[in-house]
């Protein structure tokens, strides 16, 4: 079978993405609109990039496909507020109180290739404003791998090995591709240690794809 | 009270706005963007057209969302980026820069800053339940009105962030390029819910009252 590597599920809005003309995204993920999800054969794909943005609803309706295809042992990134139960395992997005911009510090909770080279100060800042990371947390199960936290110990990105027979990445905040690299509009926003994130996750995630397909064989 | 619905896209962000309860009080019920070019509108006296909606989704349903207007209702456009290419009427222009150059939404983080938005006629109704600072956090480029409507909200240079179009078809037409439903939905921009905390009262008990009664003698 003709095996293609990452479908990212786009929602279709007159937004610039401007991250899916990067190379290193062009050359592996494949964006596919929300709407054709149903009438799509998912087998054909190693992993699926899922953001907070793709209709919630759509996904529940179509939570069995994205099941299995977790369970046959693909990856799946979702980042975004979880507001209908589609994802296996996880809890609905719970938002954090927050009283001042120190609520959003981002803290490495265990160092991971990911988010190698990146500075926690570039996680919770961007163009000077704190907040554009993660606001709260989609709680997930025991047995998680805790990647980024709050000051609370809310866990904002998580790798599940548990809750399918796939993995899961789960970030409670903007899209992963496109952090730090995203330059929709002319002048901003600088580049920052945070450049580094988009393509070690691409790595990461082919990686992951790679050792379930070899786990399975 | 008057019936209005909004759009819903089923995203993270318009589903917490329009299922938080002092919201959702104003509206008589939600519509499923997918569902929305077959969707029965006849009953409403407004329509609230949410924002970054699924391009061809929406433009399918074109037809049902100009129905309302052609009928007399109430068309709401909440934008947050350019409009249909199908809206009556309006020229857009994209910005990105604050008063003083700066990146849009990072004004308030450089002192003297500003977005330059004033009332077009400070005696307007729609100012008492939203001065214009609650109106203020970034409104990603502006519109040039047809001849005949009425600014609201507008920028230095006399472009329009908020205006209200009662010449292009025979229904009201208010159009706002803010996106208050995105960034109160993702918990970011407070100033985006006490925009709304006024906007959708304003809306109901003003704007499609007054509407209504056009409606009632015209087409009922």
């Amino acid at each position: 079978m003709d095996m293609r590597e990452i479908v990212f599920l786009h929602t279709g809005t007159s937004d610039r993405l401007g991250h899916l003309d990067h190379d290193a995204v062009r050359a592996c993920v494949e964006p596919l609109d929300m709407y054709e999800l149903p009438d799509t054969d998912l087998s054909a794909y190693r992993a699926m990039i899922v953001t907070g943005g793709v209709d919630q609803e759509l996904l529940w309706r179509e939570r069995d496909a994205i099941r299995r295809f977790l369970d046959a042992g693909r990856v799946l990134l979702f980042s975004g507020h979880l507001v209908r139960p589609w994802l296996p395992g996880i809890g609905l997005f719970v938002p954090r109180e927050i009283r001042s911009h120190r609520d959003y510090a981002v803290r490495i909770a265990a160092p991971h290739p990911i988010f190698a080279h990146v500075r926690e100060e570039d996680l919770t800042m961007r163009q000077g404003l704190a907040g554009f990371f993660a606001r709260g947390h989609n709680p997930p199960p025991d047995g998680v791998e805790v990647l980024l936290e709050l000051p609370g110990g809310e866990p904002i990105v998580y790798i599940d090995r548990v809750s399918t027979g796939g993995t899961m990445l789960v970030h409670s905040g903007g899209d992963l591709l496109g952090w730090g690299i995203e330059r929709i509009y002319e002048g901003g926003p600088p580049i920052t240690s945070a450049v580094h994130i988009p393509g070690q996750m691409l790595d990461w995630v082919l990686a992951e794809a790679g050792r379930l397909e070899t786990a399975r064989a | 009270m008057r019936r209005l619905a909004a759009t819903y896209n089923g995203s993270a962000a318009q589903h917490r706005a329009l299922h938080e309860p002092k919201y959702r009080r104003w509206l008589d019920r939600l519509v499923y963007l997918p569902e929305l070019a077959d969707a029965d509108l006849d009953d409403l006296d407004g329509l609230l057209v949410t924002e970054r909606l699924h391009r061809a989704k929406f433009d399918a349903a074109a037809g049902r969302v100009l129905g309302v207007l052609e009928r007399g209702a109430t068309v709401i456009f909440l934008l947050g980026g350019p409009p249909p290419e199908w809206l009556p009427g309006a020229r857009w222009e994209a910005r990105f820069r604050s008063e003083q150059g700066n990146w849009m939404p990072t004004w308030f983080l450089h002192p003297g800053d500003g977005l330059g938005l004033r009332a077009a006629d400070p005696e307007h109704p729609f100012l008492r339940r939203v001065p214009v600072e609650n109106a203020t956090w970034h409104h990603h480029g502006v519109l040039w009105p047809p001849e005949g409507a009425q600014p609201v909200i507008v920028t230095r240079d006399g472009a329009s962030v908020i205006y209200l179009d009662r010449v292009s078809t025979p229904g009201t037409l208010l159009v706002a390029t803010l996106d208050p439903i995105y960034h109160f939905g993702s918990y970011f921009m407070p100033a985006c819910e006490r925009f709304l905390d006024g906007f959708l009262p304003w809306v109901v008990e003003e704007l499609l009252e007054d509407a209504g009664d056009g409606l009632s003698r015209a087409a009922r």
